[in-house]
């Protein structure tokens, strides 16, 4: 990326000013479609409900008031959470966008056009998760307080917030380059698309979305906590409930920039391939 | 009366006919929706496997009670998803550009022809992995079966299908005025998420007014309940009978909201 | 007894205004104006069984909307329309059955299956009889020399096969009215003379009335004698292709060959279009031909003289022109 290059300020600038305004008109975009937004949040309150009732119907019929280290009101409160780290990490359509434009020669137009597509997916992505996050906020803030009794851990320290915040704009990241090498790989093989509903299907499990990953076998535990599909929904969230502190934290946080910088690094390497690729082919 | 219906069984059936061969032309990615789904219902089993590890019973359904739940939801909803979840999905795409058009030109009722275009045949298999899980929690559970549970379970199952469906026209229909609409599937999958667990979850106090509102007003909870109740649970026979009336009412009324909703249909192109 | 009959149909839209901006879009959230916007304005007309007539006008003069309405697709704010005797808009199978509507820019066969399937299930839904069925398809097959492509699936086609397969679709359950939005649209002059040499003798020989609107003069030259101008959602005209020049062109083109190299003052007699050595085309107000006639051959020696009507296609363009500021007024 030309930004990288030494003694550019100006470039540089004028590189950001680009995308900042990609941002901006992706953002005007998002918003004028003020029916998806509100039936859409409407209907994502349901399962939260319906997952609430049921874990409270499970620990009604255990015997122990904790399970795996998490208390009824710490689990619902969990599951609550593992929501927020999906709205950052979750990248509905992009790996799917990027296999069409590749198979459908698309592409071509960050070719012509001088603009990176990554820079400009980039860009795209985070206007459009501003946007939702924007219009979430009142919302989810609304389902917080009503479910304020369920967080009764305490008020997390600063250095928690501090932490959990890195963690989720960390949780972004490794969400959006993830999907982007998953994209990728549309260079090899033009149907992508199944690859990912593999993928989307095995990760509702594993980054703990469904339920924490304590809850598995010992085996099962640790070895899903050293992928890094668990930043996408479980480590921001025990993150701020105050399970993961001092050295652990430190660790966590350096393992999810570590997968962020390793899938960034990973998507750019399958880019430039796969480009060398396509045009060997005349696209 | 029996003609048309004898005309609109043919027509499905060879509307079926031909999406399995378009089907088996792109076999590679009839493999992988199979798979995908045979994942998820492991994902399934092993979610409340764990969960079953740490608690006796669910809102008092027993371990393979439950999986006898969790079975007819699978089939069910597999049902849903082979016969209509497709076409309806596509149906704001027809919508947008106008392609819908040619759709209401021809000399057949509208709503089968939208609904009911296509079979996904890479789901239709969801349907035996739900049966077979329902077998082997009535194996697991053990004593005999009471014969007439069997027709009251076939009964009530096909109703909750029909309530389903008619729940999901009326999601459908909604994309008419919603000019790029958020995918049916996504808002489909978050409705549907009512009744993917025992209507007896919803106590306390502000869970009950829920779960009835979601039992007599809005039926979805019945749609898994009462087939599953009526086989592994105790059969009330109030319930059935509410059920079947439901189902009448249900998919009359997403029928008229379905037309009144053709009705402003606006061409995408003047 | 008239097969198609429009009264006074008018259709209005209203066009939800998007504000520019981050502002403009975050308002439009809450509070949204709308516009209202006429897209077919009181259009009355008759066509007779077997006519074949042609729907001329500009991008969005209210054509699409107008055949829209004619199909029972949409619902017009005023005015009725009757076709085959029903009221289209009541959808009822009956008449669905009778006529058949093709777009250029769409396509109804299924994408990734041969055409046949398409046309076997067009049996289905339409009831054919099996054998009227296979006679049809046979003629209109060959009619169209794709016999050999029936088996191919769809998305494998040109587009000047796949528009001949769509036709086929169109035409199997034989229609009494065929409505044509831009058949031949994007498609090479091969594709479009096949598609004309169907359309005409499928009318010859089963008298179906025919509506179309293109954009290609060719088309509507080849196929239909009377036309129908629409501009702004107002019918401007309603009589014979050739009527058109006789009341819109105001000009005549006269050809002139002159004995040696043509003269260089020919501007006052009227617009000099081309000059070629001896050779030159002039436009001339279609009042004064005698008279500057007369002049030019009394000035000059002429080897050859002829006056035609300027072509076709220049004549809509000013037609569309002419129909425009009186739209404003109104």
């Amino acid at each position: 990326m030309s930004t990288l290059e030494l003694g550019a300020p100006r470039s540089m600038y004028r590189s950001v000013r680009k995308y900042a305004k990609i941002y901006r008109a992706s953002l005007v975009e998002r918003m004028a479609y003020r029916s998806d937004f509100l039936l859409g949040t409407v209907l994502r309150f349901l399962p939260m409900i319906t997952t609430i009732l049921l874990w409270q119907a499970i620990y009604k019929g255990g015997e122990d008031s904790t399970q795996a280290g998490f208390r009824l009101n710490e689990m619902i409160a969990y599951l609550l959470l593992t929501n927020i780290s999906r709205i950052f990490s979750s990248m509905p359509g992009l790996a799917g966008g990027i296999a069409r434009d590749i198979r459908e020669g698309t592409l071509k137009k960050y070719l012509i056009q001088p603009i990176d597509m990554i820079g400009y997916l980039v860009s795209y992505r985070m206007a459009h998760k501003t946007a939702y996050v924007v219009i979430s906020a009142l919302p989810y803030a609304l389902l917080f307080y009503v479910c304020r009794g369920f967080f009764d851990t305490g008020w997390p320290d600063l250095l928690t917030w501090v932490a959990y915040l890195v963690s989720l704009i960390l949780a972004f990241f490794v969400g959006f380059y993830f999907e982007v090498c998953v994209g990728m790989v549309g260079f090899w093989f033009l149907e992508v698309t199944s690859l990912l509903y593999i993928v989307m299907t095995l990760n509702f499990f594993i980054s703990g979305h469904m339920l924490p990953l304590d809850f598995l076998p010992p085996f099962w535990a640790s070895f899903l906590k050293a992928l890094p599909f668990q930043y996408m929904a479980y480590f921001p969230a025990v993150v701020v409930l105050g399970k993961v502190r001092g050295q652990d934290l430190a660790i966590g946080l350096l393992g999810e920039l570590f997968w962020a910088i390793f899938f960034m690094m990973l998507a750019r390497t399958l880019y430039t391939r796969g480009l060398r690729r396509y045009s060997a082919f005349g696209g | 009366m029996v003609a048309s219906l004898i005309k609109y069984a043919r027509m499905w059936a060879s509307l079926g006919r031909y999406t399995l061969a378009r089907e088996l032309s792109f076999r590679g990615n009839f493999l992988v929706k199979i798979s995908v789904e045979i994942l998820w219902l492991f994902i399934l089993i092993a979610f409340f496997s764990t969960v079953f590890g740490r608690t006796k019973s669910i809102a008092g359904w027993d371990e393979w009670q439950y999986m006898f739940f969790v079975g007819c939801f699978f089939a069910l909803n597999g049902l849903i998803e082979t016969l209509f979840l497709d076409n309806c999905n596509e149906f704001a795409e027809l919508v947008r550009t106008g392609d819908l058009d040619f759709l209401l030109l021809k000399p057949i009722d509208e709503q089968f022809l939208i609904t009911c275009r296509r079979i996904d045949w890479g789901c239709a298999l969801n349907i035996p992995m739900g049966f077979g899980v329902m077998g082997y929690s009535l194996y697991k559970i053990g004593g005999p079966v009471d014969p007439l549970s069997i027709p009251i379970f076939l009964m009530t199952f096909v109703s909750g299908a029909a309530i389903a469906y008619s729940f999901m026209l009326t999601l459908t229909s909604l994309s008419v005025w919603m000019v790029r609409n958020q995918s049916l599937m996504e808002m489909w999958w978050l409705f549907s998420s009512l009744a993917r667990y025992p209507r007896e979850i919803f106590v306390g106090t502000w869970a009950s007014p829920i779960g009835v509102f979601f039992t007599f007003f809005l039926p979805i909870l019945l749609v898994v309940n009462v087939p599953s109740q009526a086989m592994v649970g105790l059969l009330d026979w109030r319930m059935v009978g509410f059920t079947l009336i439901a189902t009448v009412l249900c998919l009359g009324a997403s029928r008229a909201f379905f037309r009144f909703a053709l009705k402003s249909y606006r061409s995408a192109s003047s | 007894m008239p097969i198609i009959e429009a009264q006074g149909l008018t259709k209005t839209y209203k066009v939800f205004q998007k504000k520019d901006g981050l502002l403009g879009a975050l308002r439009g959230l809450y509070h949204r104006e709308y516009k209202e916007v006429k897209a077919v304005d009181d259009v009355s007309f008759t066509i007779e069984p077997g006519e074949m007539v042609a729907f001329l006008g500009p991008n969005g003069a209210g054509k699409t909307t107008t055949l829209k309405m004619l199909s029972g697709l949409i619902y017009p704010t005023s005015g009725t329309a009757q076709v085959l005797d029903f009221l289209p808009w009541k959808r009822e199978d009956e008449f669905r059955r009778k006529f058949a509507l093709v777009m250029g820019q769409k396509n109804q066969l299924w994408w990734d299956l041969p055409a046949a399937d398409s046309f076997q299930l067009h049996r289905e839904i339409y009831s054919l009889p099996l054998a009227d069925f296979e006679k049809t398809l046979a003629d209109l097959t060959e009619l169209l020399g794709v016999q050999k492509l029936t088996r191919q699936a769809v998305r494998e086609l040109s587009l000047g096969e796949r528009m001949k397969m769509e036709l086929i679709a169109a035409l199997l359950h034989q229609p009494e009215v065929l409505l044509l939005d831009e058949p031949t649209i994007g498609l090479d002059v091969v594709a479009q003379v096949a598609i004309q040499k169907c359309l005409r003798e499928y009318h010859s020989q089963r008298g179906v009335t025919m509506l179309l609107t293109s954009h290609y003069m060719r088309d509507i030259e080849a196929l239909c004698d009377r036309v129908l101008v629409i501009t702004h959602g107002k019918l401007v005209y309603d009589g014979p292709l050739v009527g058109l020049t006789d009341r819109f062109g105001a000009e005549k083109l006269v050809k002139l060959l002159f004995d040696g190299p043509a003269p260089s003052d020919l501007g006052r007699f009227g617009e000099v279009t081309k000059v070629e050595g001896p050779t030159v085309d002039l436009k001339v107000e279609r009042t004064r031909v005698a008279e500057v006639l007369g002049a030019i051959l009394d000035a000059y020696n002429i080897v050859d003289v002829s006056v035609q009507d300027p072509p076709l296609e220049q004549t809509i363009a000013k037609v569309f022109q002419q129909a425009e500021p009186a739209n404003v007024d109104a």
